[in-house]
């Protein structure tokens, strides 16, 4: 048999849908500091800070509250560099996506490292957080991390 | 396959299914988590593995969340496997869990299944539209209201048989702190008048939206008396599954429903439910599938289902003789990806005898069931207060 209509081979479809999302008191309240222009780690139970804060012990599975705050600075580990960013990566200039870790922290995190070119940047060169204009209570309140001494 | 004795040390369950706002969803696994560890006499480090399930991740928006939930649940550096059978997803889960005891490779399994209605709106998740389907927006209420029809056709059951299922179910679910629902008040008038969804079945024939999780330690023979309380074993164990449509389906009384109870009947050796089981914990969403289940499952004879509700037999209440949904069901507590794994639970905790206010006396054998989809995945389990 013939397909009558090729039209019926294939169509687009959106799958949209309304949620709400508890992020528990812990989240929360690591949240609610980024909107005040503050950082917080927390401490595991082998004295290790975490960062960005868990709610649970990775190794003891144990309940985490002890909030430790962190400056803003930290270290560049390691990167890639975005030449020419895309639409989906929602930045205008060049970056790289980038481990950091925060001064105080023992745990890297990824986000963006914002330099001017890739000759800019150099594992454990010193870095501090650009924050975002408008703070809403999301790790994107931090907009990404700066050369700390400005080059 | 080996075939290893399976006991179920430790039950635990949110404190109550109701919407919690302030708990993540790891928050909300935890919970029963840490009361199944309790209850079992287990620490994290005594778990071999760990089972979790839960219903289709539209349902409440997280996808894969058994990707970040290892750490809640002590789950780091251990196999962590997720199940997925839609709503019959509590109950299967709970199967694979003890699958893993019963070949002889683990001696302590933690399984864990939940659901956070309050982060979406599941019905609705239901019936997204897709190109080349229809797209009714029935939900699940209206999907099985037709079945719900022809039921009530075929057997000549009196209209309000659904209405008394749900005035029995909320009696009982009143004896159960962690039910969502507590209505002490509801009576046959209550529910007559309570707003026509998608006839015949009324707002209050239907489940409520809940928040919960309900976990279990299951264990080898070997390692089952860490416990003060005293284990319940498992018996038997089945599932079966079937596509949403196919020519000869029977959607009433379904085939893989009935393939399902025969296995499970006969590996416990049972001929006769009714007298040989001391209660049952069956998945009822909507009041009517208490009539279409007590047949399927061969509790009563085709056509005759709905004699028994009204009757008062599934009434602990009423003292009738095979009580049905103790715990208040589904009907009083629908934490979806839960509500298997908390029928198979109650029916444990029933013949362990630590079921409290509902606790069916003397209970020593109990059904445990789950169904899902559009009828068509199905689990069940039969334990026992006694090794097999």
């Amino acid at each position: 048999m013939t397909v009558p209509d090729n039209s019926l081979l294939e169509a687009d479809f959106e799958l949209g849908f309304t949620y709400t999302r508890s992020p528990g008191i812990i989240i929360g309240k690591f949240l609610a500091a980024l909107k005040q222009q503050k950082i917080y780690g927390i401490r595991a139970n082998d004295g290790s800070v975490l960062f960005p804060p868990t709610e649970y012990d990775p190794r003891t599975a144990e309940s985490l509250d002890d909030f430790v705050p962190l400056s803003d600075r930290g270290r560049l580990l390691y990167w890639t560099w975005i030449d020419q960013p895309r639409d989906h990566h929602q930045m205008s200039q060049s970056f790289a996506f980038a481990m950091i870790q925060l001064d105080g922290a023992d745990v890297p995190f990824l986000h963006r490292m914002l330099a001017d070119s890739p000759e800019h940047l150099s594992s454990g060169m010193a870095v501090k957080v650009q924050w975002a204009e408008e703070r809403r209570g999301a790790i994107t309140d931090i907009h990404g991390f700066v050369s700390a001494t400005g080059g | 396959m080996s075939n290893h004795r399976v006991a179920i040390c430790g039950v635990g369950q949110t404190e109550r299914y109701k919407t919690k706002l302030t708990c993540s969803l790891a928050g909300l696994v935890r919970e029963a988590a840490l009361n199944a560890l309790a209850d079992a006499g287990c620490e994290w480090s005594d778990i071999d593995a760990l089972i979790i399930g839960k219903a289709p991740d539209m349902f409440e928006g997280v996808v894969m969340p058994e990707a970040y939930l290892a750490e809640a649940l002590g789950g780091v550096n251990k196999p962590v496997i997720r199940v997925h059978t839609a709503g019959s997803v509590g109950g299967s889960t709970a199967i694979v869990a003890a699958n893993h005891i019963k070949s002889g490779l683990f001696k302590r399994v933690l399984t864990v299944a939940f659901e956070k209605q309050s982060e979406s709106n599941a019905h609705w998740a239901l019936s997204p539209s897709m190109p080349f389907r229809p797209h009714f927006n029935s939900g699940a209420g209206g999907m099985f209201a037709p079945v719900i029809r022809e039921y009530m056709r075929r057997s000549g059951a009196p209209e309000d048989v659904g209405c008394q299922v749900a005035v029995k179910d909320r009696l009982h679910a009143i004896k159960n702190p962690h039910a969502h629902l507590h209505l002490p008040d509801i009576d046959i008038d209550t529910v007559k008048n309570s707003p026509m969804l998608w006839e015949p079945t009324r707002f209050l024939e239907s489940c409520p939206s809940s928040d919960g999780a309900c976990a279990m330690v299951l264990a080898a023979e070997s390692h089952a008396d860490t416990s003060t309380h005293k284990p319940a074993w498992v018996h038997a164990m089945a599932m079966r599954s079937e596509p949403s449509f196919y020519p000869w389906r029977e959607e009433v009384n379904p085939e893989a429903s009935r393939a399902c109870a025969k296995d499970l009947y006969a590996q416990a050796g049972i001929t006769q439910p009714r007298k040989q089981l001391d209660m049952a914990e069956v998945y009822v969403p909507f009041s009517w599938f208490e009539p279409i289940w007590l047949e399927s499952l061969g509790f009563a004879e085709s056509g005759q289902g709905w004699r028994l509700t009204l009757e008062g037999a599934t009434s602990r209440d009423q003292g009738g003789d095979i009580p049905w949904n103790c715990s208040g069901g589904v009907l009083s507590s629908n934490p979806i990806g839960a509500s298997g794994m908390i029928r198979f639970a109650e029916a444990a905790l029933q013949v362990r005898g630590m079921a409290d206010q509902r606790q069916v006396e003397g209970a020593k054998r109990a059904l445990g069931h789950a169904y899902g989809g559009h009828s068509q995945f199905f689990a069940m389990w039969i334990v026992g207060a006694t090794k097999p």
